[in-house]
């Protein structure tokens, strides 16, 4: 029932994003499907964030920091993989996730909030002291979130786009390990935003697989690379700290970003989405 | 029908816009349709227009006279075998050829991103532009496929008494040295590799520099450009025009007992200098001038009258004229000896902005190129050690490189005798 309720309102809006939809390119209803499958996709992930949030929040209300510590990492990746889509709603996106060096005073500015604020708490300040009001924000923020992606038109350049944004935030800011820099659960956010990048070419290559075989293929390659790279990395738990990444596979893992961000630029041009 | 084109509009006056910004309205719209003389930019003489040759028995870049701009950028490298380094060596070449010979930019489908930066607009000039590769001790260290096939004085650039060195500012796999009349023509060049080439290089680090235009004096002397410390620099080079002398001096020739593949290559120094200028300002003429052995007006040595005089140091040899630990007299004791461990400096200025302290951060991008590294530039720095110029520089990056020969014609890339060669050992 929910599949079919968001599947329908996936193609209603993209009905609305696309004007004239009546006399589009017949490649545009081709993108009906794949959007309507991603927002599910996205819908499943906020479900999940909200879930893994309330658990998370509940361990720092109660000043449980080894609890909370365990579960910041796994907590995130949900947001990691939906990040373009949570981009779309600024204020929450700051909020949620924004870091100390976005604010003029950083870690002492009152305005950093999210995911980052109780990260340094834990891992700097070993506690979860005045940690409550941050919480609370938080969980509501991403509630706020959820109940938002519902009623959202996916605008077929973000959720194309997207790919390759998601790219450009590990070339651009995470590959230096500077995302969880006080936790160091950087490998984690890769993960996720490696997982949403690839659920978008995945649901797209079908499109695209005909007309350019080679592009296809090249990007699986690097996909495929970066799976590799970051599976060395895995632990029971998860992954193994930042610092523990080896300078040579940093360097295949911003090889195949960069390479990857490069690709995926073209996806919507070759989609034919402006 | 007050409001007439030119002249502010009742309504536009009694929305509280004044005069001033009505004129910015109603006035400025009719004008900027008609044509204006862009006149912003610098005035050149055709610069834009002068090419280097792409092709030849070794890069340019290294005997090519220095144009005013100057960068090394420095990689890491992802190529797991022989093939993927073919690939990469591939695309590089094109790449430099097409940058170094200039012409138009293929355009695309405006759905997709651009090919081009396009910084240097639609048709790119080629402004003496050079692109030297090289590779750094790095690149073969991690490749055991390239085992016997490392150029033999090639090795990790190792700290001098002087340096403080930054990791986040040495070393690398390999190298670009990127040369041309304007920085933006370097910069373009660095982009279109960077855009191009992701899945084989990373960025490490970069500097750019640049060297003053000397023009021309009416009594035919040529003098050097001036460096940081406001000394002119490369006073005693070696001709990079004399062809002989620089097979000597700076090309791998079969006879050095090197890999065979590297023969028409060269041993590169980058080192990233910074000068203390502030200090080095507030240093009494006579003092900098017995440090650096030269004066500083006419840049003609102690005992000499114009720049291209050569120093007597037979005629000094307490150092009564020339001190004995002056810059010059040591990296140069001009014996006959010494012919052995010239080199050739390439040099460029840089200014890289704000110490935490508050100072400028200036210095040089010091760039020297050798047949034999350890003769070459080790030696010479080594007789430098202690120098009383150390006060006022430190030495904070770069690394030693390997100069790939040169492309021979159509068909030939960077770097193939070095492919071929890992591919022969790889089957024996």
């Amino acid at each position: 029932m929910k599949l079919r309720r968001l599947l329908i309102s996936g193609a209603a809006a993209l009905a609305i994003a696309l004007p004239g939809l009546a006399a589009a390119k017949e490649e545009m209803l081709h993108l009906v499907a794949p959007i309507a499958d991603y927002k599910l996709y996205v819908a499943e992930n906020t479900e999940k964030l909200v879930a893994d949030t309330e658990a998370f929040v509940a361990a720092v209300k109660t000043g449980n920091v080894e609890k909370a510590r365990a579960l910041f990492a796994p907590t995130r990746i949900s947001y990691e993989r939906i990040e373009p889509i949570a981009e779309l709603f600024s204020d929450l996106d700051v909020s949620i996730d924004a870091r100390a060096d976005d604010f003029e005073k950083a870690e002492k500015d009152p305005a950093f909030s999210g995911f980052h604020r109780i990260e340094h708490a834990l891992w700097d300040a070993n506690s979860t002291k005045g940690m409550e009001p941050y919480a609370d924000k938080l969980l509501a923020d991403v509630k706020d979130l959820h109940k938002r992606i519902d009623g959202l038109v996916f605008p077929p350049k973000v959720v194309i786009g997207g790919a390759a944004v998601l790219m450009e935030e590990v070339a651009a800011t995470k590959i230096s390990g500077e995302e969880d820099r006080y936790s160091h659960t950087d490998l984690w956010d890769f993960r996720g935003n490696f997982d949403g990048s690839k659920k978008i070419f995945d649901l797209v290559e079908p499109l695209v697989s005909k007309q350019d075989p080679a592009f296809v293929k090249k990007v699986a390659d690097n996909f495929a690379r970066v799976d590799a790279t970051l599976d060395k990395y895995k632990t029971a738990k998860g992954y193994e700290p930042y610092d523990k990444l080896t300078d040579s596979d940093r360097t295949v893992l911003a090889a195949a970003v960069n390479t990857l961000a490069e690709d995926l630029s073209t996806l919507r041009g070759k989609l034919g989405v402006d | 029908m007050s409001d007439g084109r030119n002249g502010p509009g009742r309504r536009q006056v009694l929305l509280g816009l004044g005069a001033a910004g009505a004129a910015g309205l109603a006035g400025g719209v009719p004008a900027a349709r008609a044509a204006q003389k862009a006149a912003d930019a610098p005035r050149g003489h055709g610069e834009t227009r002068e090419r280097q040759p792409f092709l030849g028995e070794h890069q340019a870049g290294v005997t090519t006279p220095r144009p005013a701009a100057g960068m090394v950028a420095a990689f890491g490298v992802i190529a797991e075998t022989p093939d993927d380094l073919e690939r990469m060596f591939r695309t590089l070449t094109e790449r430099i050829a097409f940058l170094m010979a200039g012409g138009p930019v293929p355009e695309l489908d405006p759905g997709l991103p651009p090919l081009d930066s396009g910084i240097l607009g639609p048709v790119v000039p080629p402004d003496n532009l050079t692109v030297t590769v090289s590779l750094g001790d790095s690149f073969f260290a991690a490749r055991p496929w390239l085992a016997g096939l490392r150029p033999k004085h090639l090795q990790r650039m190792t700290a001098f008494p002087n340096d403080a060195l930054r990791r986040e500012a040495c070393h690398g796999d390999l190298a670009l040295q990127i040369c041309a009349n304007t920085p933006d023509t370097a910069i373009h060049a660095l982009r279109d590799i960077v855009k191009t080439l992701p899945e084989f290089l990373v960025l490490r680090w970069k500097q750019e520099g640049t060297v003053p235009v000397v023009p021309a004096r009416p009594d035919g002397e040529t003098e050097s450009a001036r460096n940081f410390l406001g000394f002119r620099d490369g006073s005693a080079n070696p001709d990079s025009n004399d062809a002989a002398l620089m097979e000597r001096l700076v090309w791998v020739t079969g006879d050095a007992g090197e890999p065979a593949w590297a023969v028409g290559g060269s041993y590169q120094a980058v080192r990233i200098i910074r000068n203390f200028v502030e200090r080095w300002d507030r240093t009494p003429l006579r003092e900098q001038e017995q440090i650096f052995g030269r004066k500083k007006a006419s840049g003609a040595p102690m005992d000499g009258r114009k720049e291209s005089d050569v120093p007597d140091y037979a005629r000094d040899p307490e150092g009564k004229v020339t001190p004995l630990d002056a810059h010059i007299r040591l990296a140069n004791p001009r014996t006959r000896e010494f012919a052995e461990h010239l080199i050739l400096r390439r040099p460029f200025n840089y200014s890289n902005g704000v110490t935490k302290s508050g100072q400028l951060d200036q210095g040089l991008l010091f760039i020297a190129y050798q047949a034999d590294l350890a003769a070459g530039f080790i030696a010479v720095q080594s007789l430098l050690n202690g120098e009383p110029l150390e006060e006022y520089i430190q030495p904070v990056g770069g690394g030693y490189f390997f100069v790939l020969p040169g492309v021979r014609g159509a068909g030939d890339y960077l770097g193939r005798t070095l492919v071929e060669a890992s591919r022969g050992s790889a089957l024996s």
